[in-house]
Protein backbone atom coordinates (compact mmCIF):
# COMPACT_ATOMS: atom_id res chain seq x y z
CA UNK A 1 0.00 0.00 0.00
CA UNK A 2 2.75 2.59 0.84
CA UNK A 3 4.77 1.36 -1.90
CA UNK A 4 2.06 2.14 -4.23
CA UNK A 5 1.38 5.36 -3.07
CA UNK A 6 4.91 6.36 -3.27
CA UNK A 7 4.53 5.17 -7.10
CA UNK A 8 1.85 6.73 -7.43
CA UNK A 9 3.62 9.93 -5.79
CA UNK A 10 6.38 9.75 -8.36
CA UNK A 11 4.05 9.14 -11.87
CA UNK A 12 2.16 11.89 -10.73
CA UNK A 13 5.07 14.40 -9.84
CA UNK A 14 6.78 12.98 -13.01
CA UNK A 15 3.51 13.82 -15.50
CA UNK A 16 3.43 17.26 -13.93
CA UNK A 17 7.01 17.81 -13.97
CA UNK A 18 6.77 17.46 -17.88
CA UNK A 19 4.07 19.68 -18.22
CA UNK A 20 4.82 22.76 -20.18
CA UNK A 21 4.99 26.00 -17.11
CA UNK A 22 0.92 27.71 -18.02
CA UNK A 23 -0.13 25.15 -20.27
CA UNK A 24 -3.91 26.42 -20.09
CA UNK A 25 -5.21 28.32 -22.75
CA UNK A 26 -5.61 31.69 -21.07
CA UNK A 27 -1.73 32.13 -20.54
CA UNK A 28 1.32 32.73 -22.29
CA UNK A 29 4.66 32.98 -21.77
CA UNK A 30 7.12 35.96 -23.13
CA UNK A 31 10.80 35.62 -23.36
CA UNK A 32 12.36 39.17 -22.62
CA UNK A 33 15.80 40.53 -23.19
CA UNK A 34 17.38 41.29 -19.53
CA UNK A 35 17.18 44.78 -19.44
CA UNK A 36 13.32 44.94 -20.05
CA UNK A 37 12.57 43.27 -17.03
CA UNK A 38 11.46 46.42 -14.53
CA UNK A 39 9.00 47.53 -17.68
CA UNK A 40 7.55 43.97 -18.69
CA UNK A 41 7.16 43.04 -15.42
CA UNK A 42 5.06 46.05 -14.61
CA UNK A 43 3.14 46.21 -17.41
CA UNK A 44 2.24 42.05 -16.89
CA UNK A 45 -0.43 42.72 -15.00
CA UNK A 46 -2.37 45.62 -16.82
CA UNK A 47 -2.25 43.13 -20.13
CA UNK A 48 -3.79 40.53 -18.01
CA UNK A 49 -6.26 43.10 -16.53
CA UNK A 50 -6.93 44.45 -20.35
CA UNK A 51 -7.02 40.89 -22.29
CA UNK A 52 -7.80 38.19 -19.44
CA UNK A 53 -4.44 36.49 -20.50
CA UNK A 54 -2.16 35.36 -17.86
CA UNK A 55 1.41 36.43 -18.73
CA UNK A 56 4.89 34.82 -17.49
CA UNK A 57 8.33 36.01 -18.62
CA UNK A 58 11.42 34.83 -18.81
CA UNK A 59 14.16 37.11 -18.85
CA UNK A 60 17.87 36.42 -20.05
CA UNK A 61 20.68 37.37 -22.24
CA UNK A 62 18.52 38.19 -26.07
CA UNK A 63 21.14 35.80 -27.50
CA UNK A 64 20.42 32.76 -25.16
CA UNK A 65 16.87 33.41 -25.42
CA UNK A 66 17.19 33.33 -29.27
CA UNK A 67 18.88 29.74 -28.66
CA UNK A 68 16.47 28.41 -26.42
CA UNK A 69 13.64 29.42 -29.04
CA UNK A 70 15.76 27.59 -31.55
CA UNK A 71 15.81 24.57 -28.99
CA UNK A 72 12.03 24.65 -29.06
CA UNK A 73 11.56 26.46 -25.81
CA UNK A 74 7.31 26.79 -25.74
CA UNK A 75 8.15 30.41 -25.66
CA UNK A 76 5.05 32.49 -26.92
CA UNK A 77 6.47 36.28 -27.43
CA UNK A 78 10.06 36.87 -28.37
CA UNK A 79 11.38 40.49 -27.56
CA UNK A 80 14.86 40.87 -28.14
CA UNK A 81 17.37 43.83 -27.10
CA UNK A 82 18.46 44.03 -30.43
CA UNK A 83 17.86 43.36 -34.29
CA UNK A 84 20.80 40.96 -35.01
CA UNK A 85 19.37 38.47 -32.61
CA UNK A 86 15.73 38.88 -33.86
CA UNK A 87 17.47 38.87 -37.60
CA UNK A 88 18.95 35.32 -36.61
CA UNK A 89 15.33 34.15 -35.83
CA UNK A 90 13.83 35.07 -38.51
CA UNK A 91 16.17 33.13 -40.44
CA UNK A 92 15.75 30.20 -38.92
CA UNK A 93 12.47 30.12 -39.60
CA UNK A 94 11.11 30.47 -35.51
CA UNK A 95 9.02 34.05 -36.26
CA UNK A 96 5.39 33.77 -36.49
CA UNK A 97 5.21 37.69 -37.24
CA UNK A 98 6.73 40.42 -38.61
CA UNK A 99 9.16 41.87 -36.23
CA UNK A 100 8.16 45.50 -34.96
CA UNK A 101 10.23 47.55 -33.08
CA UNK A 102 8.44 48.67 -29.69
CA UNK A 103 11.47 50.89 -28.02
CA UNK A 104 14.71 52.34 -28.01
CA UNK A 105 17.62 51.91 -25.42
CA UNK A 106 20.77 54.26 -24.64
CA UNK A 107 24.01 53.08 -23.64
CA UNK A 108 25.49 54.97 -20.57
CA UNK A 109 28.54 54.02 -18.51
CA UNK A 110 27.95 53.33 -14.75
CA UNK A 111 30.69 53.63 -11.75
CA UNK A 112 30.26 52.90 -8.45
CA UNK A 113 29.25 55.36 -6.02
CA UNK A 114 32.29 57.44 -4.79
CA UNK A 115 33.67 56.57 -8.68
CA UNK A 116 37.15 55.42 -7.36
CA UNK A 117 38.80 54.97 -10.54
CA UNK A 118 37.89 58.91 -11.25
CA UNK A 119 36.15 58.04 -14.41
CA UNK A 120 35.09 61.43 -16.15
CA UNK A 121 34.61 60.87 -19.34
CA UNK A 122 34.43 57.30 -22.29
CA UNK A 123 37.84 58.55 -22.58
CA UNK A 124 38.81 57.68 -18.96
CA UNK A 125 37.70 54.40 -19.85
CA UNK A 126 41.08 53.44 -21.39
CA UNK A 127 42.92 54.96 -18.27
CA UNK A 128 46.01 51.84 -17.24
CA UNK A 129 44.38 50.17 -13.96
CA UNK A 130 40.84 51.43 -14.68
CA UNK A 131 39.04 47.62 -14.15
CA UNK A 132 36.24 47.66 -16.65
CA UNK A 133 32.89 45.22 -16.79
CA UNK A 134 31.38 44.81 -19.94
CA UNK A 135 28.50 42.44 -21.45
CA UNK A 136 30.18 39.60 -23.15
CA UNK A 137 30.46 41.00 -27.07
CA UNK A 138 27.91 37.72 -27.90
CA UNK A 139 25.49 40.12 -25.87
CA UNK A 140 23.85 42.94 -27.45
CA UNK A 141 24.28 45.61 -25.54
CA UNK A 142 28.19 43.95 -25.27
CA UNK A 143 28.51 44.50 -28.89
CA UNK A 144 26.63 47.85 -28.83
CA UNK A 145 29.36 49.13 -26.39
CA UNK A 146 32.18 47.45 -28.66
CA UNK A 147 31.03 49.15 -31.64
CA UNK A 148 30.42 52.28 -29.51
CA UNK A 149 34.25 52.47 -28.35
CA UNK A 150 35.56 51.68 -32.28
CA UNK A 151 33.92 55.02 -33.72
CA UNK A 152 35.78 57.09 -30.66
CA UNK A 153 38.93 55.79 -32.31
CA UNK A 154 40.89 58.75 -33.36
CA UNK A 155 38.35 61.27 -32.35
CA UNK A 156 40.05 64.55 -30.38
CA UNK A 157 40.77 63.21 -27.06
CA UNK A 158 40.99 59.55 -27.94
CA UNK A 159 43.75 57.49 -29.26
CA UNK A 160 43.93 55.33 -32.56
CA UNK A 161 43.39 52.43 -30.78
CA UNK A 162 41.24 53.80 -27.61
CA UNK A 163 38.52 50.62 -28.58
CA UNK A 164 41.82 48.05 -28.03
CA UNK A 165 43.25 49.90 -25.29
CA UNK A 166 39.83 50.02 -23.30
CA UNK A 167 39.83 45.88 -24.05
CA UNK A 168 42.64 45.43 -22.24
CA UNK A 169 41.12 47.05 -18.95
CA UNK A 170 38.43 44.57 -19.08
CA UNK A 171 38.66 42.49 -16.27
CA UNK A 172 35.23 40.08 -16.77
CA UNK A 173 33.13 39.43 -20.02
CA UNK A 174 29.16 39.07 -17.91
CA UNK A 175 26.61 36.79 -19.59
CA UNK A 176 23.62 39.25 -19.56
CA UNK A 177 23.55 43.37 -18.74
CA UNK A 178 22.25 42.63 -15.48
CA UNK A 179 24.97 40.48 -14.50
CA UNK A 180 27.60 44.22 -15.77
CA UNK A 181 25.19 46.19 -13.23
CA UNK A 182 25.24 44.08 -10.21
CA UNK A 183 29.23 43.93 -10.53
CA UNK A 184 29.40 47.53 -10.82
CA UNK A 185 27.11 48.17 -7.89
CA UNK A 186 28.71 46.41 -5.55
CA UNK A 187 31.83 47.91 -6.35
CA UNK A 188 33.56 45.40 -7.29
CA UNK A 189 34.35 46.70 -11.24
CA UNK A 190 35.59 50.69 -11.89
CA UNK A 191 33.16 51.02 -14.85
CA UNK A 192 30.53 48.89 -17.02
CA UNK A 193 28.35 50.20 -19.79
CA UNK A 194 24.58 48.86 -19.18
CA UNK A 195 21.44 51.05 -20.71
CA UNK A 196 20.19 53.78 -19.26
CA UNK A 197 17.18 51.79 -17.82
CA UNK A 198 19.30 49.64 -16.23
CA UNK A 199 20.21 52.38 -13.87
CA UNK A 200 16.96 53.32 -11.95
CA UNK A 201 16.73 50.31 -10.20
CA UNK A 202 20.40 50.11 -8.76
CA UNK A 203 19.57 53.69 -6.88
CA UNK A 204 22.40 55.53 -5.33
CA UNK A 205 24.79 52.43 -5.54
CA UNK A 206 26.24 53.67 -9.03
CA UNK A 207 27.09 57.32 -10.82
CA UNK A 208 26.46 57.34 -14.61
CA UNK A 209 28.46 59.10 -17.24
CA UNK A 210 27.58 59.44 -20.76
CA UNK A 211 28.97 58.42 -24.06
CA UNK A 212 29.99 61.22 -26.63
CA UNK A 213 27.47 62.55 -28.83
CA UNK A 214 27.09 60.03 -31.88
CA UNK A 215 29.42 57.44 -30.49
CA UNK A 216 27.49 54.55 -28.77
CA UNK A 217 24.26 53.42 -30.93
CA UNK A 218 21.16 53.27 -29.79
CA UNK A 219 19.65 50.26 -29.14
CA UNK A 220 16.63 48.97 -30.82
CA UNK A 221 14.05 46.51 -29.45
CA UNK A 222 12.21 44.23 -31.78
CA UNK A 223 9.39 42.35 -30.63
CA UNK A 224 7.33 39.34 -32.44
CA UNK A 225 5.41 36.14 -32.04
CA UNK A 226 7.34 32.80 -32.21
CA UNK A 227 6.20 30.89 -34.75
CA UNK A 228 5.72 27.54 -32.51
CA UNK A 229 3.66 29.92 -29.71
CA UNK A 230 1.36 27.17 -27.79
CA UNK A 231 -1.01 30.05 -27.80
CA UNK A 232 -0.79 32.83 -31.13
CA UNK A 233 -3.80 34.52 -30.50
CA UNK A 234 -2.57 35.56 -27.03
CA UNK A 235 0.89 36.07 -27.72
CA UNK A 236 -0.44 38.72 -30.78
CA UNK A 237 -2.46 40.39 -28.54
CA UNK A 238 0.61 40.87 -26.08
CA UNK A 239 2.36 41.95 -28.90
CA UNK A 240 -0.29 45.13 -29.88
CA UNK A 241 -0.61 45.42 -26.30
CA UNK A 242 3.44 46.75 -25.66
CA UNK A 243 2.86 48.57 -29.46
CA UNK A 244 -0.07 50.34 -28.04
CA UNK A 245 -0.18 53.57 -26.21
CA UNK A 246 -1.30 51.55 -22.50
CA UNK A 247 1.87 49.14 -23.28
CA UNK A 248 4.48 52.31 -24.34
CA UNK A 249 3.38 53.98 -21.18
CA UNK A 250 4.85 51.07 -19.12
CA UNK A 251 8.36 51.76 -21.27
CA UNK A 252 8.70 55.40 -20.70
CA UNK A 253 8.28 54.97 -17.28
CA UNK A 254 11.37 52.59 -17.05
CA UNK A 255 13.41 55.45 -18.99
CA UNK A 256 13.01 53.46 -22.66
CA UNK A 257 12.67 56.08 -25.86
CA UNK A 258 9.52 55.22 -28.29
CA UNK A 259 10.53 53.56 -31.29
CA UNK B 1 11.68 -10.61 -10.26
CA UNK B 2 13.27 -8.64 -7.63
CA UNK B 3 16.20 -9.55 -9.79
CA UNK B 4 14.05 -8.63 -12.66
CA UNK B 5 13.07 -4.98 -11.32
CA UNK B 6 17.01 -4.46 -10.22
CA UNK B 7 18.25 -4.83 -13.71
CA UNK B 8 15.20 -2.58 -15.64
CA UNK B 9 15.73 0.16 -13.06
CA UNK B 10 19.51 0.18 -13.33
CA UNK B 11 19.66 -0.32 -17.09
CA UNK B 12 17.32 2.90 -17.41
CA UNK B 13 19.23 5.30 -15.34
CA UNK B 14 22.44 4.28 -16.79
CA UNK B 15 20.71 4.72 -20.64
CA UNK B 16 19.52 8.15 -19.02
CA UNK B 17 22.75 9.38 -18.44
CA UNK B 18 24.89 7.82 -21.21
CA UNK B 19 22.62 8.92 -23.87
CA UNK B 20 22.89 12.71 -23.60
CA UNK B 21 26.64 11.70 -23.21
CA UNK B 22 26.81 10.09 -26.38
CA UNK B 23 24.39 12.28 -28.35
CA UNK B 24 27.17 15.20 -27.20
CA UNK B 25 30.25 13.18 -28.58
CA UNK B 26 28.18 12.03 -31.97
CA UNK B 27 27.34 15.67 -32.56
CA UNK B 28 31.12 16.10 -33.16
CA UNK B 29 32.95 16.33 -36.38
CA UNK B 30 36.82 15.40 -36.08
CA UNK B 31 37.58 18.08 -38.04
CA UNK B 32 35.67 20.80 -36.94
CA UNK B 33 36.49 19.49 -33.38
CA UNK B 34 40.28 19.68 -33.99
CA UNK B 35 39.21 23.53 -35.24
CA UNK B 36 37.25 24.13 -32.43
CA UNK B 37 40.12 23.25 -29.77
CA UNK B 38 43.15 25.53 -31.24
CA UNK B 39 41.47 28.62 -30.80
CA UNK B 40 43.35 30.42 -28.18
CA UNK B 41 39.96 30.78 -26.02
CA UNK B 42 40.00 27.42 -25.88
CA UNK B 43 43.59 26.48 -24.96
CA UNK B 44 43.22 29.11 -22.42
CA UNK B 45 39.77 27.43 -21.45
CA UNK B 46 41.45 24.30 -20.75
CA UNK B 47 45.00 25.14 -18.99
CA UNK B 48 42.94 27.38 -17.48
CA UNK B 49 40.31 24.44 -16.02
CA UNK B 50 43.38 22.26 -15.30
CA UNK B 51 45.74 24.51 -13.33
CA UNK B 52 43.12 25.62 -11.01
CA UNK B 53 41.26 22.06 -10.21
CA UNK B 54 44.78 21.35 -9.40
CA UNK B 55 45.24 24.01 -6.54
CA UNK B 56 41.88 23.68 -5.19
CA UNK B 57 42.57 20.06 -5.19
CA UNK B 58 46.02 20.26 -3.32
CA UNK B 59 44.16 22.94 -1.10
CA UNK B 60 41.47 20.77 -0.40
CA UNK B 61 43.51 17.98 0.88
CA UNK B 62 46.03 20.37 3.22
CA UNK B 63 43.18 21.93 4.88
CA UNK B 64 40.02 18.98 4.32
CA UNK B 65 42.88 16.20 5.53
CA UNK B 66 42.95 17.43 9.10
CA UNK B 67 39.11 18.72 8.99
CA UNK B 68 38.16 15.52 8.07
CA UNK B 69 39.96 13.69 10.89
CA UNK B 70 39.21 16.08 13.27
CA UNK B 71 35.40 15.40 12.44
CA UNK B 72 35.66 11.50 12.68
CA UNK B 73 37.65 11.54 16.14
CA UNK B 74 38.16 14.41 17.38
CA UNK B 75 34.85 15.09 20.76
CA UNK B 76 35.35 18.94 20.80
CA UNK B 77 32.12 20.95 21.80
CA UNK B 78 30.27 21.82 18.33
CA UNK B 79 31.29 18.91 16.49
CA UNK B 80 28.00 18.27 14.53
CA UNK B 81 27.67 22.06 14.07
CA UNK B 82 30.81 22.23 12.27
CA UNK B 83 29.51 18.29 10.99
CA UNK B 84 26.83 20.13 9.41
CA UNK B 85 28.11 23.16 8.64
CA UNK B 86 30.53 21.79 6.38
CA UNK B 87 28.07 20.19 4.16
CA UNK B 88 26.40 23.03 3.68
CA UNK B 89 28.10 24.42 0.52
CA UNK B 90 26.80 21.34 -1.17
CA UNK B 91 23.30 22.21 -0.84
CA UNK B 92 23.96 26.27 -1.49
CA UNK B 93 22.92 27.10 -5.20
CA UNK B 94 26.38 27.93 -6.62
CA UNK B 95 25.25 31.61 -7.73
CA UNK B 96 24.25 31.97 -4.06
CA UNK B 97 28.15 30.51 -3.66
CA UNK B 98 29.66 33.20 -5.44
CA UNK B 99 27.74 36.24 -4.13
CA UNK B 100 28.48 35.18 -0.29
CA UNK B 101 32.12 35.04 -1.45
CA UNK B 102 31.99 38.58 -3.38
CA UNK B 103 29.96 39.62 -0.16
CA UNK B 104 33.07 38.93 2.09
CA UNK B 105 36.00 38.75 -0.10
CA UNK B 106 34.95 41.37 -2.81
CA UNK B 107 36.78 45.06 -3.40
CA UNK B 108 33.68 46.03 -0.90
CA UNK B 109 33.21 43.29 1.26
CA UNK B 110 33.31 42.38 4.79
CA UNK B 111 36.72 41.67 4.98
CA UNK B 112 38.06 44.63 2.10
CA UNK B 113 39.68 46.76 4.75
CA UNK B 114 42.11 43.60 5.76
CA UNK B 115 42.81 42.51 1.79
CA UNK B 116 42.98 46.28 0.64
CA UNK B 117 45.63 46.98 3.43
CA UNK B 118 47.39 43.83 1.79
CA UNK B 119 47.16 45.42 -1.27
CA UNK B 120 45.40 41.97 -2.83
CA UNK B 121 42.06 41.93 -5.35
CA UNK B 122 40.72 38.81 -5.56
CA UNK B 123 37.54 39.43 -7.72
CA UNK B 124 37.83 38.73 -11.26
CA UNK B 125 41.25 37.03 -10.86
CA UNK B 126 42.32 33.22 -11.04
CA UNK B 127 42.50 33.02 -7.49
CA UNK B 128 39.45 33.71 -7.32
CA UNK B 129 38.14 30.78 -9.35
CA UNK B 130 40.31 28.72 -7.29
CA UNK B 131 38.65 29.73 -3.93
CA UNK B 132 35.11 29.40 -5.28
CA UNK B 133 36.00 25.77 -6.56
CA UNK B 134 37.67 24.97 -3.04
CA UNK B 135 34.29 26.35 -1.70
CA UNK B 136 31.62 24.18 -3.35
CA UNK B 137 34.02 21.25 -4.37
CA UNK B 138 35.92 20.87 -0.81
CA UNK B 139 32.80 19.30 1.46
CA UNK B 140 33.07 16.38 -1.07
CA UNK B 141 36.07 15.46 -0.01
CA UNK B 142 35.72 15.98 3.55
CA UNK B 143 32.14 13.84 3.69
CA UNK B 144 34.44 11.16 2.12
CA UNK B 145 37.43 11.43 4.55
CA UNK B 146 35.34 11.79 7.32
CA UNK B 147 33.87 8.63 6.86
CA UNK B 148 36.82 6.29 5.56
CA UNK B 149 38.52 8.03 9.09
CA UNK B 150 35.40 6.47 11.17
CA UNK B 151 35.43 3.25 9.60
CA UNK B 152 38.95 2.15 9.13
CA UNK B 153 40.48 -0.07 12.03
CA UNK B 154 41.86 1.66 15.52
CA UNK B 155 43.70 -1.51 16.35
CA UNK B 156 46.43 -1.34 13.65
CA UNK B 157 46.53 2.57 15.01
CA UNK B 158 47.42 1.51 18.64
CA UNK B 159 49.33 -1.57 17.24
CA UNK B 160 51.18 1.13 15.67
CA UNK B 161 51.50 3.33 18.90
CA UNK B 162 52.57 0.63 21.02
CA UNK B 163 55.43 -0.52 18.76
CA UNK B 164 56.61 3.33 18.76
CA UNK B 165 55.45 4.97 16.60
CA UNK B 166 54.86 8.63 16.35
CA UNK B 167 51.15 10.02 15.80
CA UNK B 168 52.53 11.32 12.60
CA UNK B 169 54.05 8.41 11.30
CA UNK B 170 50.92 6.66 12.66
CA UNK B 171 48.83 8.52 10.84
CA UNK B 172 50.76 8.89 7.59
CA UNK B 173 51.94 5.26 7.25
CA UNK B 174 48.17 3.66 8.76
CA UNK B 175 45.50 5.76 9.31
CA UNK B 176 45.87 7.17 5.98
CA UNK B 177 46.36 3.99 3.82
CA UNK B 178 43.30 2.52 5.77
CA UNK B 179 41.28 4.88 4.66
CA UNK B 180 42.49 5.57 1.23
CA UNK B 181 39.60 4.00 -0.98
CA UNK B 182 37.19 6.48 0.64
CA UNK B 183 40.02 9.37 1.06
CA UNK B 184 40.75 8.64 -3.11
CA UNK B 185 36.29 8.79 -3.96
CA UNK B 186 36.55 11.69 -1.95
CA UNK B 187 39.19 13.30 -4.42
CA UNK B 188 37.83 11.58 -7.37
CA UNK B 189 34.32 13.71 -6.52
CA UNK B 190 35.72 17.02 -5.33
CA UNK B 191 37.94 17.64 -8.55
CA UNK B 192 35.17 16.69 -10.44
CA UNK B 193 32.91 19.33 -8.97
CA UNK B 194 35.42 21.73 -9.56
CA UNK B 195 35.77 20.88 -12.99
CA UNK B 196 31.98 21.51 -13.81
CA UNK B 197 31.93 24.67 -11.59
CA UNK B 198 30.45 27.08 -13.27
CA UNK B 199 27.80 29.38 -11.00
CA UNK B 200 29.88 30.40 -8.25
CA UNK B 201 33.09 31.25 -10.31
CA UNK B 202 30.67 33.51 -13.38
CA UNK B 203 29.36 35.26 -10.05
CA UNK B 204 33.03 35.91 -8.22
CA UNK B 205 35.57 36.03 -10.68
CA UNK B 206 33.76 36.41 -13.82
CA UNK B 207 34.68 35.74 -17.44
CA UNK B 208 37.73 36.61 -18.65
CA UNK B 209 39.90 34.41 -21.53
CA UNK B 210 43.04 33.33 -19.65
CA UNK B 211 42.33 34.73 -16.48
CA UNK B 212 38.57 33.68 -15.33
CA UNK B 213 36.81 31.70 -18.27
CA UNK B 214 37.08 28.11 -17.09
CA UNK B 215 36.28 25.30 -19.48
CA UNK B 216 32.08 24.98 -18.19
CA UNK B 217 32.37 28.94 -18.91
CA UNK B 218 34.09 28.93 -22.30
CA UNK B 219 31.32 26.10 -23.24
CA UNK B 220 28.20 28.78 -21.94
CA UNK B 221 29.92 31.39 -23.82
CA UNK B 222 30.49 29.53 -26.87
CA UNK B 223 26.73 28.54 -27.11
CA UNK B 224 25.35 31.97 -26.21
CA UNK B 225 27.44 32.58 -29.33
CA UNK B 226 25.94 30.10 -31.38
CA UNK B 227 29.09 28.35 -31.63
CA UNK B 228 27.46 25.47 -31.00
CA UNK B 229 30.45 23.39 -32.80
CA UNK B 230 33.33 25.35 -30.42
CA UNK B 231 30.76 24.42 -27.44
CA UNK B 232 30.29 21.38 -28.04
CA UNK B 233 34.25 20.46 -28.69
CA UNK B 234 35.07 22.07 -25.60
CA UNK B 235 32.08 19.88 -23.58
CA UNK B 236 33.30 16.61 -25.49
CA UNK B 237 36.86 17.13 -24.30
CA UNK B 238 35.79 18.03 -20.76
CA UNK B 239 33.63 15.14 -20.39
CA UNK B 240 36.76 12.94 -21.56
CA UNK B 241 38.93 14.64 -19.13
CA UNK B 242 36.65 13.78 -16.17
CA UNK B 243 35.86 10.04 -17.39
CA UNK B 244 39.79 9.30 -18.08
CA UNK B 245 40.87 10.89 -14.33
CA UNK B 246 37.67 9.04 -12.72
CA UNK B 247 38.73 5.81 -14.27
CA UNK B 248 42.44 5.77 -13.60
CA UNK B 249 42.34 6.94 -10.24
CA UNK B 250 39.85 4.51 -9.39
CA UNK B 251 41.25 1.68 -11.31
CA UNK B 252 43.75 0.58 -8.92
CA UNK B 253 41.22 0.74 -5.85
CA UNK B 254 38.76 -1.32 -7.25
CA UNK B 255 38.01 -5.05 -7.35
Amino acid sequence: MKRSAFACALGASLVLAALPAGADSDSITVFAAASLKEAFSAAGPAFTKATGTAVTFSFAGSDSLEQQIAQGAPADVFASANETQMRKAASAGLLGSEPKTFARNRLVIVVPKGNPAKIASAADLAKSGVKVVFAAATVPVGAYTRAGLKKLDGRPGYAADFDAAVEKNVVSNELDVKAVATKISLGEGDAGVVYQTDVAPLGASVETIAFPPDSVAEATYPIAVVKTAPDAKGAQAFVDFVLSPAGQAFLKARGFLSP
Amino acid sequence: MIRGAIAVASALLVAFIVLPLAGLVLHVEPRAYLAALSTVSARNALRLSLLTTTLALGLTIAFGTPLAYALARGRFPGRRVVDAIVDLPIVVPPAVAGLALLLVFGRNGTLAPVLRALGIQLSFTTAAVVMAQVFVASPFYVRAARGGFTTSDRTLEDASATLGMGPLRTFALVTVPLAAPALVGGIVLSWARALGEFGATIMFAGNLSGVSQTMPLAVYLDLEGGDVAGATALAVTLVAISLAVVIAVRAPARD
